[in-house]
């Protein structure tokens, strides 16, 4: 029974965990900035990714007409255009507002400025825009959903927002923003291990030659293959270290010697990413879930806890 | 479902427990229900409420190949034009790619029509002037790092080829 009880008590310590906010700044920081670059990247083509037929690259109606179809629940722009068009706004119009809306709760996230409506209301437009234009949406829209949804979810605000300030309110339920950030951990574990698994299974990774592959595919090939070739030696250790990177992260991101290294190998992995395929904004959001996930407190011993100055008493 | 599909190193015999895998998993989300099931409704909304009705397998067990699609436009006096599917920036760019590979590897016959013809659509309101249009989907092979080092550059396979004409705004496939 004790033994029981222990286990019980040792779950609910490892759920619910009493942890500063500073986790949640930083997701709340990070996909702020995420968000407005997400809505300003996409400034120039906005309609014409999520526009219907003739205005848009591939009409919208197709994606909500299939997602429709499996399930009515999931929000779409579709939604807002109806509801923008009961008072008399073009289609257009409307995408446009929700081109602004994004913007600003992205910016209002980045200050801490209402913070759970923003949080709601980014999750929720970005949501509609990634479902609508599920044809034109990769991973970054996956993760971003994912962020927006914990986000929104915790115990906001945080005490760094100046939602906190302006209250002058202390953060409330830290064991509630301490399962939270446990659920995003979790999550996190899952993601890279079935991921480093998958590439585990293909045979491309252990000699590298998928690394050429990923490096030479259009649109990622930004780096020249006449430097590419000159590193190929590099490739077959690269494509192992993902591999290992990838499988080995539920294991070696919980262990404390480990934490920071795993941790500094998993954003070195996403920096190299971006920089040489292109894919800023989805290297931009690995790192913030990952940051916020796992970097308050994984700092080594000596570098989170420098030792005390000696305290010299005055000489009488 | 990959190793369902046998599509990793593992060896064929595994596949069959990988379905009874696929199953189980399937029945877990609902799958097995009826689409306008309440269970299944509530189950998927939570899925893409949270993001996670993706896979995570992102590039993985191994890179894919890359898709390409040319338009061949004519004009009344006999002129030939190419031209590409665009978009303004790079963000976009990438998101082009994807809506790519999805018209590349759909099994069905009708959306990949449609979803070209959509495509041929933006290409004729920027060239009013075209009368018939052949759209070619082709798969990117690309080289080795060995077949690169001895000169060979990407190569396409062409898939298919649909031709549009202004008169009758439907297509034909014209090739597999």
């Amino acid at each position: 029974m004790n033994t029981l009880a222990g286990w019980r008590k040792r779950l609910t310590d490892f759920l619910f965990p009493d942890e500063s906010d500073e986790w949640l700044t930083l997701l709340r920081l990070g996909l702020g900035l995420q968000t407005v670059l997400y809505a300003l990247s996409l400034l120039n083509d906005w309609n014409y990714l999520f526009g219907t037929a003739g205005s848009a690259l591939i009409t919208r109606d197709l994606a909500e007409g299939l997602l429709a179809l499996e399930n009515r629940m999931v929000p779409r722009l579709g939604w807002l255009v109806a509801i923008g068009s009961h008072v008399g706004w073009q289609e257009q119009t409307v995408l446009w507002a929700v081109w602004i809306c994004l913007l600003c709760s992205g910016l209002t996230l980045v200050l801490g400025l209402f913070s759970r409506f923003s949080a709601v209301l980014a999750w929720f437009l970005h949501l509609c825009a990634a479902r609508s234009g599920a044809f034109v949406s990769y991973g970054v829209d996956d993760f971003m959903t994912i962020g927006l949804f914990y986000l929104m979810l915790s115990p906001l605000p945080d005490r760094y927002s100046v939602d906190c300030r302006l209250r002058k309110s202390q953060p409330r339920n830290e064991w509630l923003g301490g399962f939270f950030r446990r659920v995003l951990q979790l999550h996190l574990c899952l993601i890279y291990f079935f991921s480093g698994l998958t590439k585990c299974l293909g045979s491309g990774w252990w000699d590298g030659s998928n690394l050429w592959r990923a490096l030479t595919h259009p649109p990622f090939n930004i780096v020249p293959p006449e430097i590419l070739v000159r590193w190929k030696w590099f490739f077959p250790i690269l494509g192992i270290a993902i591999c290992l990177i990838e499988t080995g992260y539920p294991i070696f991101i919980w262990l404390k010697k480990t934490r920071f290294i795993w941790l500094m190998a998993v954003l070195t992995m996403h920096i190299a990413i971006g920089v040489t395929m292109g894919m800023y904004l989805f290297s931009l959001i690995m790192i913030v879930l990952n940051l916020a996930a796992y970097a308050p407190g994984s700092l080594p011993p000596k570098v989170a806890r420098p030792s005390p100055i000696p305290h010299l008493s005055p000489v009488d | 479902m990959l190793v369902a599909h046998r599509l990793t190193i593992i060896p064929t015999g595994v596949s069959e427990y990988s379905q009874k895998a696929e199953n189980v998993a399937a029945a877990v989300l609902g799958l097995h229900f009826t689409r306008s099931n309440p269970v299944r409704q509530t189950l998927g909304s939570y899925l893409a409420f949270a993001g996670i009705d993706a896979g995570y397998g992102y590039f993985a067990p191994n890179v894919p190949s890359g898709y390409k699609l040319v338009f061949e436009l004519h004009d009344a006096d006999g002129h030939t034009e190419y031209r590409r599917p665009s978009a303004n920036s790079a963000a976009a760019g990438l998101r082009l790619a994807s809506l790519l590979d999805q018209i590349g590897r759909t099994d069905s016959d009708e959306l990949r029509e449609y979803m070209i013809k959509e495509l041929a659509a933006v290409i004729w309101r920027e060239h009013p002037e075209v009368k018939t249009m052949r759209a070619s989907l082709a798969q990117v092979v690309q080289p080795t790092i060995a077949d690169y080092e001895r000169g060979k550059a990407e190569r396409y396979e062409l898939l298919y080829a649909y031709d549009f004409s202004l008169a009758s705004e439907s297509a034909k496939r014209s090739g597999q």
